[in-house]
């Protein structure tokens, strides 16, 4: 049967303590890496976590392909309803059809973007974590991890030896 | 100093600039209030008299409502320049000036977007634009030029007003965190739930990063688009291929000086001193004074080609445009835009604030007045000379122009004390990296 588990967020001053934190946290056997937060884009974190690469791009470059076919195609539709001649242009005229096909392209990659960000980072989300603390988005970097009941202590001091202030969490699981 | 900032000192500063304005303010936001409300008197004036209460008539059909079209379309090309081109480039000391220049992309282009509207007389015919079946199965023809112009502005103003809200994002998470009551709950749906969580970090870094990648060609297309408004049509002076070009120079080259124009006075106002350092205003100067010399080369490189082609209606344009009835719009043209941002070789111009000041303000009447020449110009003496005629703007388009300027700095002032007028986010960066941030 396991017991009550305990949540603790180490917060950091210094982003390399948080990435020693981080990095500790993960070799340790003991301890559970819950999240990390930090007030800015972290390149050392990001390594330190192992994180792959994001998806967003993907999400771009669809829109993007999807925004020139969109573009160019609605031209010449719009061209094709009449079939005139006007200023000796033919009908369906690449040059000025690539142009809106660009501009299109532009838009819809956009939209990609925006929606392979929301997507990708679980966005909106209007319940925050009960295990937060408001200074994560002012100065300070967050590492947050579990472990069982007993081993409380033993977190706390890790923490503390790698330079940060603890914050206690209840967690009712199991 | 950049050494002196912290993360705190950063939030701390932005934060005071959003306490409850005094009554300055307020005094200041009545009075653009009143001149937005005689721009719109002004409009409804002419929508109910009609477009002859305008002094546009033959020959020149584009007055001054193109002319503000254009000029804010190019005062809203800077913000993508510093946010999205120099950031591209890795250039830090744009930093503490991004958002403000963001958010006058996006107000610059509402206020640009305006005119085209005003211009159409009969206002409420706008649908006729857009894409859809009407009653008469009419559709947009996509191989005009005006309509290319549809389509990049409202893509402009779509993807503008995205990347100024995302790249807020994780600052209005940070006034969130340090609000209370109903100024929180606005925060909270603002923020969209933004933690700083290292996984919200990893999407949210490659996003912006395409974003940037992605508004830079359409900041240059934007106004090689405006551009081809004139030079697609067969009239002396604007069917050139320099157009493009030229007009995206010209309107970074505004665009810098509108920044220079904000900066200063907020940099003041707000005691922004240790974040808008004298440095990074300097670095502006300088980039105006390369501008404003690609400006000058296109100039030159117009009367160049006048006189190099032999075609005598050509050569004839380009000296009335020296010597004729425009000339002195044309001399101040020249003198605001490629002569005086000289002044900016000089350190102590460029480090001298008040002087800085007085210059962004010539060179964006400079740049006010060459649409002005370029617009005007070529139709009011174009090929037969029976047919030229000279332009005078007519008290209702000052009224609505004066009434656009209102609008712009309007929702400049609102956004100033509502919104954190500095990117606390790329502050932090700036600070966190070696404080690379002009200080």
């Amino acid at each position: 049967m396991e017991g009550e588990k305990i949540c603790l967020m180490g917060l950091f001053r210094d982003e390399g303590q948080a990435v020693s934190a981080v990095r500790g946290l993960k070799d340790s056997g003991e301890f559970h890496l819950e999240r990390v937060h930090s007030p800015i884009a972290s390149h050392d974190l990001d390594d330190a976590l192992g994180l792959p690469k994001s998806k967003v791009g993907w999400f771009t470059l669809a829109g993007g392909i999807i925004g020139f076919f969109s573009g160019f195609l609605l031209a010449v539709f719009t061209a094709t309803r009449w079939n005139m001649i006007v200023s000796g242009k033919p009908v369906v005229a690449l040059a000025p059809f690539f142009i809106v096909g660009f501009e299109f392209t532009i838009l819809f990659a956009v939209f990609g973007n925006v929606i392979g960000l929301i997507t990708q980072a679980r966005l909106p989300r209007f319940k925050i974590y009960t295990e937060y603390d408001p200074r994560l988005t002012g100065d300070r970097y967050g590492v947050l991890a579990s472990c069982d009941a007993p081993r409380r202590n033993a977190l706390s001091l890790f923490f503390e030896t790698k330079g940060a202030k603890v914050k206690p969490f209840k967690r009712a699981s199991t | 100093m950049a050494e002196e900032l912290t993360f705190e000192q950063i939030d701390k500063t932005v934060f005071d600039t959003l306490r409850p304005p005094d009554q300055g303010y307020w005094t200041l936001m009545g009075l653009l209030f009143l001149g937005v409300l005689a721009g719109a008197g002004c409009w409804l004036y002419q929508i109910f008299k009609g477009i002859g209460v305008t002094g546009q008539n033959n020959p020149v059909h584009w007055g001054t409502y193109i002319i503000n079209f254009v000029f804010w379309v190019g005062i809203a090309h800077s913000g993508t320049l510093i946010s999205a081109i120099l950031h591209l480039f890795r250039a830090g000391w744009t930093n503490p000036i991004a958002r403000a220049a963001e958010t006058m992309t996006v107000f610059a282009v509402c206020t640009a977007g305006l005119f085209p509207f005003i211009h159409l007389g009969r206002v409420w015919l706008v649908h006729y634009m857009i894409p859809i079946p009407n009653q008469r199965l009419l559709w947009p023809n996509f191989q005009s030029p005006l309509m290319f112009d549809v389509v990049a502005i409202s893509t402009y103003l779509t993807v503008s007003s995205l990347f100024w809200y995302t790249g807020m994002l994780p600052d209005l998470a940070t006034i969130r965190d340090r609000s209370q009551g109903m100024r929180r709950k606005i925060f909270s749906i603002l923020s969209l739930g933004w933690t700083g969580e290292l996984e919200q970090w990893r999407h949210y870094a490659r996003g912006y990063l395409f974003f940037a990648a992605l508004a830079t060609p359409l900041a240059i297309s934007v106004h090689s688009v405006v551009s081809w408004d004139f030079a697609l049509s067969v009239a002396p002076g604007w069917h050139t291929t320099i157009f493009a070009p030229y007009f995206v120079a010209g309107a970074i080259h505004s665009g810098l000086a509108m920044v220079l124009a904000l900066m200063i006075p907020l940099r003041k106002f707000f005691r922004y001193e240790k974040i808008i350092t004298v440095k990074v205003l300097e670095s502006v100067a300088k980039t105006i004074v390369f501008t404003g010399l690609i400006v000058g080369f296109a100039y030159g490189t117009e009367y160049f080609i006048a006189w190099y082609s032999r075609n005598s209606i050509e050569m004839e344009t380009f000296r009335w445009r020296a010597f004729g009835d425009y000339a002195p719009e044309y001399w101040i043209m020249v003198i605001c835009n490629t002569i005086i941002p000289l002044l900016f070789l000089f350190k102590k111009v460029r480090t001298h604030l008040r002087l800085m000041f007085v210059i962004s303000i010539i060179v964006n009447i400079g740049m006010w007045y060459e649409r002005f020449v370029i617009i005007i110009g070529s139709v009011a003496h174009d090929f037969i000379p029976h047919a030229w005629g000279l332009y005078r703007p007519t008290a209702v388009e000052f009224g609505i122009m004066i009434g656009s300027f209102c609008l712009f700095f309007l929702l400049f002032a609102l956004f100033i004390k509502h919104l954190p007028s500095v990117s606390m986010t790329k502050m932090k960066e700036s600070v966190h990296h070696g404080g690379h941030h002009g200080g």
